[in-house]
């Protein structure tokens, strides 16, 4: 099949029934997660993949990717119009849409943010398509150390790009590997650190162990506080925007696309890295950066772009490499294996009903989204004013049908419930789950390369940095960690310095 | 304990000590041929060095963090009751069955936050309870807990 043969082929799955209407549920229960807060797109996936089960794989990976790009969309609904990020990829819009809703133009801002969204979906999808085959014709020649230092170094960017600081996120990483160790071994088939639990053979879940570190921790952070939250009351009115917004925005939207979609193919990269670079780039090249803060329609424009490109951007490095580059896509990694798909440079070529199918639902689920956040934003209004009240026992029960529904075990609600309190502690103590999930799921291949590459080499560790594609992977890895640590070593001479002094 | 920092970082600590242990018991191998403890083994250790750094970084700051109360403000006791009654819903749910169950948890969760309104409380938790045995159990195929009563 040539290019365009597989486009129409990919439309050809698409449109079947079945994977039609999982596009159009998975951006439904996207967009309302988005708008919603408690459950996250990550838990949203992990509660519908159990009823996925007698499903194709590719009407379960359309239905996540619907949901993922969902989350996008409606995230900015509750920033435009309550200045609560419904997710962490939306913080940036708060900042001038929630303005430009008090200033009366909550309809503009909603307007270029669902067009921002669809037209960065876009171009990340004809990316997706440009960079995913050619990464898996080259991604056949990479070996287990290569493997090993690609991972390393998408670990290493996820806890350099943590919001709080850096030593805790590489802590929660090491955690999530040893976290990921639990259960049989890959090799030698013996059980290691279930301390005689049968049910942790098969290892933690990774469905409990999310919703418990995002859904039920977020539900008791949330039961810590007062729970009523108001909808800013205005008009919304002129959701098309005008030809001054267009021009204002059009080229905020296309920097947006391109640094979301490269953003998001990085390991470690992702939708909430590509917002604030985004943000932070349209202010420095502002000729009013004056304005940013005060309703730059820029500022809105930008960041929603960026965020879905990278949620197109990041499926390349699961679909071609195989390997996860943040924690959304590691719930991907988990259904296609779920459903007896190894994600990897071959994938695309065994399984192109996937792949194409994948990606002509990337087109239908923009063209989805923009009539759900056009035309029916009144509905997510609506859904904004539902009480937190009757919101969080909803949500509880969701996360607590999902996670039972998995494999009918009362086993993993405990587990669930556990990392529920562990994921509360954890943001009081100031630790992200960030890092801990990708090093979950990463850490099994990880070791698997690491061990595979000592057995090569005989037990060299010099295998990893004789092979260039390692070398010039581990070296990043190595630069990243150094630009981390050297202004905390400068910070210290100089407190040093003044003691002595 | 002075500090959160320390206080979780020594937490950390004892985490890493008991899996550095773990490691060596089941075996780390050799480099030429390692073992299944051998990547836990590296894990664990490295997280107790970051604990011994965050602990030292902790002890060394200038700001007093130690006056400034983990729980202050937070109404943990509706926490503690939430938590309590998912525990107890995990434990009872395959005996008593999926409905009876979960039309309990809804009306504790729903009375949680709205005790005045009884009435409020049973219709919404019955109506939770309905939809999703509809959506998960009957349209989804999801296999519930049918219980003493088989339902």
């Amino acid at each position: 099949m040539d290019f365009f043969d597989s486009i129409i082929y990919g439309f050809q799955v698409t449109f079947q029934p079945i994977n039609f209407l999982f596009c159009g549920v998975g951006v439904l229960v996207g967009t309302l997660v988005g708008v919603l807060p408690g459950i996250g797109p990550a838990g949203a996936m992990a509660l519908l993949l159990p009823a996925t089960f007698k499903f194709s794989p590719t009407s379960t990976i359309i239905l996540l990717a619907g949901i993922y790009y969902g989350v996008q969309y409606g995230g900015s609904t509750t920033s435009i119009l309550v200045n609560i990020p419904g997710e962490a990829s939306s913080v940036m819009t708060c900042i001038d849409g929630h303005q430009m809703a008090r200033q009366g133009r909550a309809g503009p801002a909603l307007g270029i943010a669902a067009w921002g969204s669809f037209i960065a979906g876009t171009i990340s999808n004809i990316g997706l398509m440009l960079v995913a085959i050619p990464l898996a014709h080259a991604a056949l020649r990479l070996g287990p150390p290569e493997y090993f230092a690609l991972m390393c170094t998408g670990l290493i960017i996820v806890t350099y790009l943590a919001q709080g600081s850096v030593l805790k996120a590489i802590m929660m990483g090491l955690v999530g590997i040893i976290l990921g160790s639990i259960g049989l071994d890959l090799i030698s088939g013996f059980p290691r650190f279930t301390f005689g639990i049968n049910e942790l053979t098969d290892g933690v879940g990774i469905v409990p162990l999310v919703m418990g570190l995002f859904g039920i921790s977020e539900i008791l952070e949330n039961l810590e506080r007062s729970l009523e939250r108001e909808v800013f009351k205005t008009g919304i009115r002129n959701l098309w925007p005008s030809f001054k917004d267009w021009m204002e925005a059009k080229w905020a939207i296309v920097r947006g696309s391109l640094i979301g979609f490269v953003l998001g193919i990085l390991p470690g990269g992702g939708a909430v890295t590509a917002t604030f670079v985004s943000y932070a780039v349209e202010k420095k090249i502002s000729k009013h950066p004056e304005q940013f803060g005060k309703g730059a329609i820029a500022g809105v424009a930008g960041p929603e772009s960026a965020n879905n490109a990278a949620a197109g951007g990041s499926l390349i490095p699961l679909l071609s490499l195989g390997i996860p580059p943040n924690p959304i896509m590691a719930i991907f990694f988990s259904a296609l294996i779920i459903h007896g798909i190894q994600p990897g440079p071959l994938l695309i070529r065994q399984h192109p009903d996937l792949f194409w199918g994948l990606v002509a639902s990337l087109y239908l689920g923009n063209a989805f989204l923009l009539i759900l956040n056009l035309p029916l934003i009144g509905l997510w209004v609506k859904v904004l004013e539902i009480p937190y009240k009757i919101l969080f026992p909803l949500i509880l029960l969701f996360c607590l049908i999902g996670v039972y529904s998995m494999n009918n075990l009362s086993f993993d609600l405990y587990v669930m419930l556990f990392f529920g309190v562990v994921g509360w502690i954890m943001r009081k103590f100031g630790y992200e789950g960030a890092p801990l999930i990708l090093a979950y799921v990463l850490g099994p291949m990880l070791e698997n390369a690491l061990r595979q590459s000592l057995l090569i080499s005989q037990g060299s560790f010099l295998i990893f940095v004789t092979r260039p594609i390692s070398a010039a992977a581990l070296g990043f890895a190595f630069f990243l960690l150094l630009t981390t640590l050297l202004p905390n070593f400068k910070k210290r001479r100089q407190q040093y310095d003044q003691f002595k002094e | 304990m002075k500090t959160l920092d320390q206080t979780s970082s020594l937490f950390w600590l004892l985490v890493s000590i008991l899996v550095f242990a773990e490691s060596l018991r089941i075996g780390i191998g050799t480099f030429q041929n390692p073992g299944m403890g051998f990547m836990t083994f590296g894990a664990s250790g490295i997280l107790g060095i970051l604990s011994l750094v965050l602990f030292l970084q902790a002890s060394g700051r200038k700001e007093d963090l130690r006056h400034k109360p983990l729980f202050a403000g937070t109404l943990w006791r509706r926490i503690l009751f939430v938590l309590l009654v998912l525990t107890v819903y995990a434990r009872v749910m395959p005996v008593l069955g999926y409905l009876i169950t979960t039309f309990l948890l809804m009306s504790l969760l729903f009375w949680v936050l709205e005790r005045k309104r009884m009435g409020f409380v049973l219709l919404y938790a019955l109506l939770a309870t309905l939809f999703t045995h509809l959506v998960f159990s009957k349209w989804l195929n999801c296999q519930f807990p049918q219980g003493l009563f088989g339902f």
